[in-house]
């Protein structure tokens, strides 16, 4: 049994006693990081770390996982989780589009249709289900102190790092340019189109599940998590200007800890020899948007989980081993597949990106191989 | 075996020792170039990197 799969307490479950202690030493320190942000970094970057705190505690605190509910769904045909996901979706789509199309300073999530994107969606899909969480939940389980996320972070890193470094070799093999539906349609078009979209998964998951959409129906840690992603992930827009994204962070991560090394020379390296991706990596973590956001997450995952502590099980040493090459692998695949469930699917779709319409059915069926795996080893 | 708040202050300090090195070790922050609080409406474009990214 998969330490990360190890049931978590109820939402509903009272808080421990000292739970409220544990937690004052936390607050105070993202207090203290906040303060310290604001005055000596950025005051974009202090309020993006109280953005990635709420996100990590909504993620951790409503058990948002991505990953669960394409499980359950696939297993069990239990459609709330995937139908949490599409509320998720229609109300970021509802929120993030308008303010695409109002302020010019701010950017859609457009990767381009490519063969690195089917390959890599595909490969993410396999693998999220063998590691137990997609992007942004591996940075909130590992929050919660579940150890085998904890230790895939690393190697997350590296895997996306390393899938950046090479994405210039798999975009040769055939890529066409990104496509914006909130350019190419205006708000109006692109959300029709989006909810449209929303609207033939909803009822293709419906007939499958044999439980229709309905509000009510759907538990409502789920509605809850929806609405407070998409307006914390609608602040992260406003205040970026750029949609929410995990994985780039990752692979900056690695990037630096490879050049310290004297491992990697990002001046013979197409992608990061980039200006604007050279200027981030001379400049401090700290100054980059995704990674004071991932920073957040874990903070607000371990706010939570000092209201609920975990009783992780076992793994074995082949699970253990399974688990880390596919947390490599999860890294290395987003970065082909220009995103990961937040990155290309939430933010994608939302922004009116076509490529988040491709990920979806790759990773799907990627999801049904993994899922395999997943019973055959875990 | 380690307990879980055990691990979880392991992997903080971790975490913490790798921001504090590369903060070390970085281009000092230069506040005069400070990007603007709230992107949207201040008429300068967004300059994160996003896993969207093609280049």
């Amino acid at each position: 049994m998969n330490t990360a799969a190890a049931p978590l307490r109820s939402a509903a479950t009272p808080a421990r006693p000292g739970a409220w202690a544990r937690r004052l030493p936390l607050a105070l320190g993202t207090l203290a990081l906040f303060g310290w942000l604001l005055w000596s970094v950025s005051s974009r970057q202090a309020l993006l770390l109280l953005v990635g705190v709420g996100l990590g505690a909504t993620l951790a605190g409503a058990r948002f996982g991505f990953t669960t509910g394409w499980r359950h769904l696939v297993e069990s045909r239990d459609p709330a989780g995937v139908y949490g996901q599409i509320v998720l979706l229609a109300l970021l789509a509802a929120l993030s589009m308008p303010i695409l199309a109002h302020f010019p300073e701010t950017t859609a999530a457009l990767g381009p249709p490519s063969i690195s994107l089917l390959v890599g969606a595909f490969v993410f899909g396999a693998c999220m289900q063998v590691a137990d969480g997609c992007g942004s939940g591996q940075l909130y389980k590992a929050g919660l102190g579940v150890p085998l996320n904890m230790a895939i972070l690393p190697l997350f890193a590296l895997g996306s790092f390393v899938g950046s470094a090479q994405l210039n070799g798999w975009l040769a093999l055939g890529a066409t340019e990104p496509v914006g539906l909130v350019q190419r349609w205006g708000v109006g078009g692109a959300l029709a189109a989006t909810l449209a979209g929303l609207a033939v998964i909803t009822l293709g998951v419906g007939a499958w599940s044999g439980q229709h959409f309905s509000v009510r129906r759907i538990p409502r840690r789920w509605l809850w998590g929806a609405l407070g992603l998409a307006l914390l992930a609608t602040l992260n827009l406003m205040i970026a200007g750029q949609p929410w994204g995990v994985v780039y962070g990752f692979g900056l991560w690695g990037a630096k800890a490879a050049t310290a090394l004297g491992l990697f020379d990002p001046t013979q390296n197409a992608f990061w020899s980039d200006p604007g991706h050279a200027e981030r990596l001379h400049q401090t973590l700290l100054l980059d948007v995704t990674s004071i956001t991932n920073i957040g997450i874990l903070a607000g995952a371990l706010w939570v989980a000092a209201r609920r502590p975990q009783t992780p099980r076992a793994l074995t040493r082949k699970q253990w081993a399974i688990g880390l090459v596919a947390g490599f692998l999860l890294g290395y695949s987003s970065r082909l597949a220009f995103g990961c469930n937040v990155g290309a699917m939430v933010s994608g779709i939302s922004t009116g990106s076509v490529h988040g319409w491709l990920w979806v059915p790759m990773a799907f069926l990627g999801t049904l191989v993994g899922l395999r795996v997943r019973r055959r080893f875990f | 075996m380690l307990t879980t708040p055990a691990r979880r202050s392991i992997f903080w300090l971790l975490l913490i020792a790798f921001a504090a090195w590369d903060y070390a070790t970085s281009a000092p922050v230069n506040l005069r170039l400070e990007p603007p609080m709230i992107t949207a409406g201040s008429g300068t474009h967004a300059s994160g990197g996003h896993c969207a990214m093609p280049k």
